[in-house]
Order: structure tokens, then C-alpha cells, then sequence
């Protein structure tokens, strides 16, 4: 190759290295794992990650053909800390990005009971962030969803039940 | 020098448009300062926002081959969007009538036209149902409903019948929607009290023939009497 075509070459992917990651930032580089720092961070709590998740999500997208992908699931026991409900829906609205809507939301001043589910449509698929606070326990949920593969697995399994209910009458 | 501001033109508005559509206004149509106040005020909160993009993801569950949920995707279809609001306070006066006001006045556009409004005589409970009217089709219904320690706002925007409503707590993934015709306090407000207004009324005619029937037998009795004498 040339060095006049080398230079040019070096420039245009300096610029994209520069650029992409600008662009993915702007638009929403947050996430799973940023709510979950900001949420270890700000309650000074520890997340439970569960072993082997990624192949067992990997199973329930096989499983579910496609209909279900990209679980992603941490869990924080012992969560003794107050929550006021505007900051932590404030907090995981800014750190999952742009994209995402938030779909329910409950908060309760007493008991502690905190539930965020946040959406995001994906072409075909729909993403779903699920925050869960119950007493001293918080459940920390993403999930990637096919509704028409997912409604197919669900239907056949609605089949088999309909075939074994009027089995056993 | 018309690239340089062609480049800065489009820069300006790439940076722009999204701080823009950040600070869009809320599909609720509320004071979002007053929805602010309410949610710090109250001690359990609900809200509810369901777009039409969700909409459409829930309406993928049905099953076409249902009726009664061919029914809802059907009804689904013609939904923009499906918004609700529900502040329950620990005790009374935790929110004013002020407050109410500025909810209805946020509604009160010439689009709105107001269906039922119901108070009772205390002031402690008020239910208003507003309608939306597009060309003589309902486009969008609001419900806003004040009990003592309760304020429940439901807004239904796109083409929905009144009579289809109660078949949203069929809706798969909608869950905390539940029944719509039960737990929206507005509707079910509007539903009871026709149908207590209507066994009143009915009790009443009743009462009334069953007096018309004992005078009729008075008198026929009264009337005999004075024949035999």
C-alpha cells in the first residue's frame, strides 16, 4: 500500500476509534452494569452475581427459540438502607441511557418496596430492565424479549397442558 | 464558508435535538411539578406508562385465534397510549383542592368535553371523566378521581369505545392495570353509582305501585262498604 493512501487510511480510523465509542456514549452507553455500580456505589451494598448465568441464558434462548435472550440477573441481600424513590428512579433512569422508557413504577415510603421496569423496543425484540425491592432484598433484572417466538413457546407449552388436563378427565 | 456553516448548522442541531426531545412534554398532559409534588407527598405511588410501542409489544401475546382477545388486540390496535397515576397519602389533606385544579385545568382544553361530574356534598370524594372528541369520534378519555387519602389519574389516549373499556383487564402484561372497570376508581364510580341510581329508582317505582295498589284496594274495599250499606 501506498503511504499516500496510508496516511489518509490511519487518519479516517483514528477518527472512527475517536468517534464510535463519542456516538455510543451520546446515545445511551449505559446499561445493566452501570445501574448496577451506581446502585453498589450510592448504598454501599455488594451485588450478588449468579454463576454461570450467561449459559444458562443461553439454554433459555435455545430453549425458548430466540424468544427469550440476554438475562442478566444480580441480586443485593441484605439491603438495610433507606430508598427514597425519586433519586433511585432518577439514578437508573440516567445510567441505563437513552432508549428506555420506563413502563411501571412503584414506590412505597413504608416497608421499603421499590419496582422499576424500564422498556426498550429493539427491532423485533423488546428489552426489559426489571428493579425489584422488597424489604431487605433487592432484584436486579434484564432481560431480552421475542414476544412472537416467545408467545410460540408459550403457546405450545399452553397445548401440552390443554393435552394433559383432558387427559386426566 | 457556506460548508463551514452548513457543518456547524448541522452540528448545532445534533447536539440540540436530543436535549430537545429530553425535555419534551410528558404524554400525560399534567404539570409535571404538580405529578412531582403528589408522588413526594404520597405514601405509595403507581404510575403507569404504556406507549404505543408497549402496547403493541403486550397485543403480540394475544391470541388471535380467542375471540375475547382478538377483541382487545383489535381495540389495542386503535390505542395511543394508556397513562396512570395513583397517590395514596397516609392521612387526609396531604394534597388540596388546589392541586386538583391545576390536574383539571391541565385537561381543560376545548378537545376535552367533560362527561361526568360527580361530587358529593361534603367535597370529600369527586370523580370527573372528560372525553376527547375528534370529529365526533372519541379520541382519548380522562378520569380523575379524589377520595380522602386517594388520587387516581387515568388517561386513555385513541380511538376506544366505552362499552370495549372493561375488556382491558383481559390484557395480558398489564397486570397492574387490573381490572380496569373495578379499579379505576373514575369508571367504577360512574358504573356503580348509575346502577345504584338505577336500583333506587326502581325500588322506588315499586314502592310507589305497591301504595297505588293498596289505595286501588282500599277504596275498592271502601267502595263495597258503602254499596252494602
Amino acid at each position: 500500500m501506498s503511504r499516500h493512501l496510508l496516511i489518509p487510511l490511519a487518519c479516517a480510523l483514528l477518527c472512527v476509534a475517536i468517534v464510535v465509542p463519542w456516538i455510543a456514549h451520546a446515545a445511551g452507553g449505559g446499561g445493566f452494569d452501570p445501574v448496577v455500580r451506581a446502585i453498589e456505589q450510592r448504598y454501599q451494598v455488594h451485588a450478588t452475581r449468579i454463576p454461570f448465568m450467561a449459559l444458562a441464558s443461553l439454554v433459555a434462548n435455545r430453549a425458548t427459540h430466540g424468544g427469550v435472550g440476554g438475562v442478566r440477573i444480580v441480586e443485593f441481600e441484605h439491603f438495610d438502607k433507606a430508598v427514597d424513590g425519586e433519586e433511585l428512579n432518577r439514578m437508573v433512569e440516567e445510567k441505563l441511557g437513552q432508549g428506555w422508557e420506563r413502563m411501571i413504577r412503584e414506590t412505597s415510603r413504608h416497608g421499603n418496596e421499590q419496582s422499576l421496569i424500564f422498556a426498550r423496543p429493539n427491532g423485533s425484540r423488546m428489552g426489559l430492565f426489571i428493579l425489584d425491592l422488597d424489604g431487605n432484598e433487592m432484584d436486579v433484572v434484564e432481560v431480552s424479549v421475542d414476544p412472537d417466538h416467545l408467545k410460540e413457546t408459550i403457546g405450545k407449552y399452553d397445548h401440552h397442558a390443554g393435552d394433559d388436563s383432558q387427559e386426566s378427565n | 464558508m457556506k460548508n463551514k456553516m452548513m457543518v456547524f448548522v448541522l452540528g448545532a442541531v445534533t447536539l440540540v435535538l436530543p436535549a430537545l426531545a429530553q425535555n419534551a412534554p410528558s404524554p400525560l398532559l399534567l404539570p409535571p411539578q404538580v405529578e412531582k409534588d403528589l408522588a413526594a407527598r404520597a405514601a405509595n405511588v403507581t404510575e403507569v406508562t404504556l406507549n404505543k410501542n408497549m402496547l403493541g409489544f403486550a397485543a403480540k401475546f394475544m391470541d388471535d385465534k380467542d375471540k375475547d382477545q382478538a377483541a382487545v388486540n383489535q381495540m389495542i390496535q386503535g390505542l395511543d397510549g394508556i397513562y396512570v397515576r395513583d397517590y395514596e397519602f397516609d392521612k387526609e389533606g396531604e394534597y388540596s383542592m388546589d392541586d386538583i385544579e391545576k390536574l383539571r385545568q391541565a385537561i381543560e382544553t376545548p378537545e376535552w368535553t367533560p362527561m361526568v361530574r360527580d361530587r358529593e356534598r361534603k367535597g370529600a370524594e369527586m370523580t370527573d371523566v372528560m372525553v376527547k372528541m375528534v370529529n365526533g369520534e372519541n379520541k382519548g378519555m380522562f378520569i380523575l378521581s379524589a377520595e380522602p387519602k386517594e388520587l387516581s389519574i387515568v388517561l386513555i389516549l385513541g380511538s376506544i369505545h366505552l362499552d370495549q373499556l372493561g375488556e382491558l383487564k383481559g390484557l395480558s402484561g398489564l397486570g397492574s392495570l387490573g381490572n380496569v372497570e373495578k379499579d379505576v376508581p373514575g369508571l367504577g364510580n360512574v358504573e356503580r353509582d348509575a346502577k345504584s341510581k338505577a336500583e333506587e329508582k326502581a325500588k322506588e317505582a315499586q314502592q310507589k305501585a305497591q301504595e297505588k295498589a293498596k289505595e286501588a284496594q282500599q277504596k275498592a274495599q271502601d267502595a263495597g262498604k258503602g254499596g252494602d250499606q
